[in-house]
C-alpha cells in the first residue's frame, strides 16, 4: 500500500489506528517530490525543513490520542499567489520574486488551526493569469500524466504535485476556471466553492468579482472535507458571506439539465462523450435528465475578458515600486513606476492589464465595461431562472484534453477558449466541481463539470459523489511514485 | 464597438514603458481580443444594471464599525519595501 495514494479520511484512519505515522506519510511525499519535480516542476519552494518538525508532533498528538482533525499531519500544497507567513509569496511574477509574506491568508490560518502540513509553494501562470502555467515567470510546469503537454492553469502546479502524489491535496484559485480546468487536465478532483463561502483575505487579487479559494483533490470527499475547514464568513473579506448552506436533493429526485451551448461547436467529441456517459449512468440510476438551453453562456468569453482585465488593471495598480516587490529605477517616482511595471510584469499581464485599462477608459467605458456588466446581470438571471426546474448543470470541464506545451502560446484567444466551459460560474457566483470520468484516446484525463444553484456548495458534492462512485479513472499517471 | 486605440496612450495609463516590439505585438493581440468581445454590441439585453458590479450574490455591502485591532506591525508593514528610512517608504523624487 502507498499512502499518498490513498484519501485523506483513509490516512487519518491509519494515523488514528496508529498503522501510519504522519512523519511516515510526510516523507513518502517528499520522496515523491523529489521523484518528480526535475521533470514536472510543480512547486516552486518546498518547505522540507519545517514539516519535518511539524510532523514530529503530529506524530505525538496522534501517539497520544490527543488529535481531533481529520487534516492534522495532512501535506497540502499550497498556490503561490496565496500568503503564507514568512515565506515568499511571488504569483510566479518577478515582480514579487523577492516578497516574503508578513500574514497569514484567512485559509492558512484555518488550516494551521488542523495542523495541517504544507508542502510548499507551487507554481502558476504569472498572477493567475493563464491556462496553462506558461505564463510563469519561474519556468513551465508539466502535466504528470504525460510531460510533452501542460496541466492546465492557472493552478497548475497544484495540480500537477497532486497529480505526482507530492502533495495530499492542493489549494488553488479559480477567476475562470483555474481550479477546475486543471485538475481536469491531470485526473482529479477540482472544486470552485459559491463566491463569498470561502474568504479571499491573503489570496493576491487578480479579478475580485470572480476569484476565489478552493481545494483540487484525488476524491470528491477530500473537496468536501478541505471546503468544510476553509470557509466560513470573514470579516477581513467584505465580499465573504455566511455560509448557510442549501440543502438540494442528490438522490434520483433530482433533475439535472444538460447545457445545449457547451455540447456544440468548439466542444470535442471526446469531452461530449464523457457527459452523454455520465448522462447515460444517472438515467440508469433513474435521474430525469433534459436538455437546457441558456444562450447566454455563448458570449462568456467577451464578458469574461472585459470584466477580468478591468478589474485586474485596477488590482495590479498596487505593483508600483514603492511598497513592496521590484524597483527599477528611474530620475522621477512616475518614471520609476512605468520602469517598474515594464520590467516586473509578463507578456499576458501586461496583455490583460491594458486591456482593462482601455475597457475602462473614457469615452470606451459604457461600451466595453458597462456593457460586459449588463450582460453578466443577465447570465445571473438566466442561470437563476434556469435553476427553479433543474438542480444540477453538467457541461464537459473543458473544450479537450490537455494542450501540448507551446500549442496555443502564440495566440491569446485560442488559450482563452479554453475556458469557454468554467468562466459561467465565476461569472454568475455559482458553486462547480469538475470530476475525472475517463481517458482519451492519447491516455490523458477527461472531466466532467457539475454546476448548482449559489450556496448548495455541500448538495454538489454529494451528488458529484454519487457520480465518482460510478466512473473511475482507470489508471494514474506513472513513474512519479 | 469601435476597435481604434491609441497603445502609447494606454500604455501611459497603465503605467507600463513599453518597447516598440511591445507596442506592435500588444496592439496586434489587442486588436483580435476587442473584435471577439464585439460580439457584445450586437447583445439585445433586458438587464439595464450599469452600475458597477461588486458581488456575484449581490450582497449588500455593509460598512463595518471602526476597530481597532492587532495586526502587522511598522516594521512588518514595511519589511518588503525595496528602499525605506526612518520606517518611511524612499521614492525619487515626484517633480523634475
Amino acid at each position: 500500500m502507498d499512502a499518498s495514494n490513498l484519501s485523506i479520511r483513509e490516512i487519518n484512519s491509519l494515523f488514528t489506528k496508529k498503522e501510519l505515522k504522519p512523519s511516515e506519510l510526510y516523507l513518502k511525499v517528499f520522496e515523491n517530490a523529489a521523484n518528480s519535480e526535475a521533470a514536472l516542476h510543480a512547486h516552486l519552494t518546498l518547505f522540507e525543513e519545517e514539516n519535518i518538525k511539524k510532523a514530529a508532533e503530529s506524530d505525538k498528538r496522534f501517539n497520544n490520542g490527543e488529535s481531533d482533525s481529520l487534516l492534522d499531519g495532512i501535506p497540502i500544497a499550497i498556490k503561490d499567489n496565496i500568503n503564507i507567513k514568512n515565506y515568499k509569496t511571488t504569483c510566479s511574477s518577478k515582480m514579487l520574486s523577492n516578497y516574503t509574506s508578513p500574514y497569514d491568508a484567512t485559509v492558512i490560518e484555518k488550516l494551521k488551526e488542523q495542523n495541517t502540513l504544507f508542502t510548499g509553494k507551487t507554481n502558476l501562470d504569472e498572477f493567475a493569469m493563464g491556462s496553462s502555467t506558461e505564463n510563469s515567470a519561474f519556468g513551465l510546469t508539466k502535466n504528470p500524466w504525460n510531460i510533452d503537454y501542460v496541466p492546465g492553469g492557472s493552478s497548475g502546479g497544484s495540480a500537477a504535485s497532486v497529480g505526482a502524489r507530492s502533495s495530499i491535496a492542493a489549494l488553488g484559485s479559480d477567476t475562470g476556471g483555474s481550479i477546475r480546468q486543471p485538475a481536469s487536465f491531470c485526473g482529479l478532483v477540482g472544486f470552485k466553492p459559491t463566491y463569498g463561502t470561502v474568504s479571499r483575505f491573503g489570496l493576491v487579487a487578480f479579478a475580485s468579482s470572480l476569484d476565489q479559494i478552493g481545494p483540487i483533490t484525488k476524491t470528491v470527499d477530500d473537496s468536501r472535507i478541505i471546503f468544510s475547514f476553509i470557509s466560513g464568513e470573514d470579516s477581513r473579506d467584505a465580499t465573504s458571506v455566511i455560509n448557510n448552506q442549501l440543502d438540494i436533493p442528490s438522490d434520483n429526485t433530482a433533475t439535472i439539465g444538460v447545457i445545449k451551448e457547451l455540447m456544440e461547436d468548439g466542444i470535442s467529441d471526446e469531452a461530449k462523450n464523457e457527459v452523454n456517459k455520465v448522462v447515460e449512468i444517472l438515467k440508469s440510476k433513474g435521474y430525469k435528465v433534459k436538455e437546457i438551453s441558456i444562450p447566454i453562456i455563448k458570449l462568456s468569453i467577451s464578458i469574461y475578458y472585459l470584466i477580468a482585465p478591468a478589474e485586474c488593471s485596477a488590482n495590479l495598480a498596487r505593483f508600483d515600486g514603492v511598497r513592496y516587490g521590484l524597483r527599477v529605477d528611474g530620475n522621477t517616482s512616475y518614471e520609476m513606476m512605468e520602469n517598474t511595471r515594464a520590467e516586473g510584469f509578463g507578456a499576458e499581464v501586461k496583455r490583460r492589464i491594458l486591456l482593462g485599462t482601455y475597457a475602462l477608459s473614457a469615452g470606451y467605458y459604457d461600451e466595453y465595461y458597462g456593457k460586459a456588466l449588463q450582460a453578466r446581470k443577465e447570465m445571473i438571471d438566466e442561470f437563476a431562472k434556469t435553476f427553479k426546474d433543474i438542480d444540477y448543470l453538467i457541461s464537459p470541464t473543458t473544450p479537450t484534453q490537455a494542450f501540448k506545451s507551446g500549442e496555443k502560446t502564440s495566440n491569446p484567444l485560442e488559450m482563452y477558449m479554453s475556458d469557454l466551459c468554467t468562466i459561467p460560474a465565476n461569472l454568475a457566483g455559482l458553486p462547480a466541481i469538475s470530476i475525472p470520468t475517463g481517458l482519451s484516446k492519447d491516455q490523458l484525463p477527461l472531466g466532467v463539470q457539475v454546476m448548482s444553484k449559489p450556496l448548495s456548495d455541500n448538495s454538489l458534492l454529494d451528488f458529484s459523489e454519487i457520480i465518482e462512485n460510478e466512473v473511475q479513472l482507470d489508471g494514474q499517471p506513472k513513474g512519479w511514485l | 464597438m469601435s476597435n481604434e486605440f491609441n497603445i502609447k496612450n494606454i500604455a501611459k495609463l497603465a503605467s507600463i514603458n513599453l518597447s516598440e516590439e511591445e507596442q506592435d505585438s500588444l496592439s496586434n493581440d489587442l486588436s483580435i481580443i476587442l473584435e471577439h468581445v464585439n460580439a457584445l454590441s450586437d447583445l439585445k439585453l433586458n438587464s439595464q444594471q450599469k452600475e458597477i458590479f461588486i458581488h456575484p450574490l449581490e450582497k449588500e455591502l455593509e460598512l463595518q464599525e471602526d476597530e481597532v485591532v492587532e495586526f502587522l506591525t511598522h516594521d512588518e508593514a514595511i519589511s518588503n519595501a525595496p528602499e525605506s528610512k526612518d520606517g518611511k517608504f524612499v521614492v525619487p523624487p515626484s517633480m523634475e
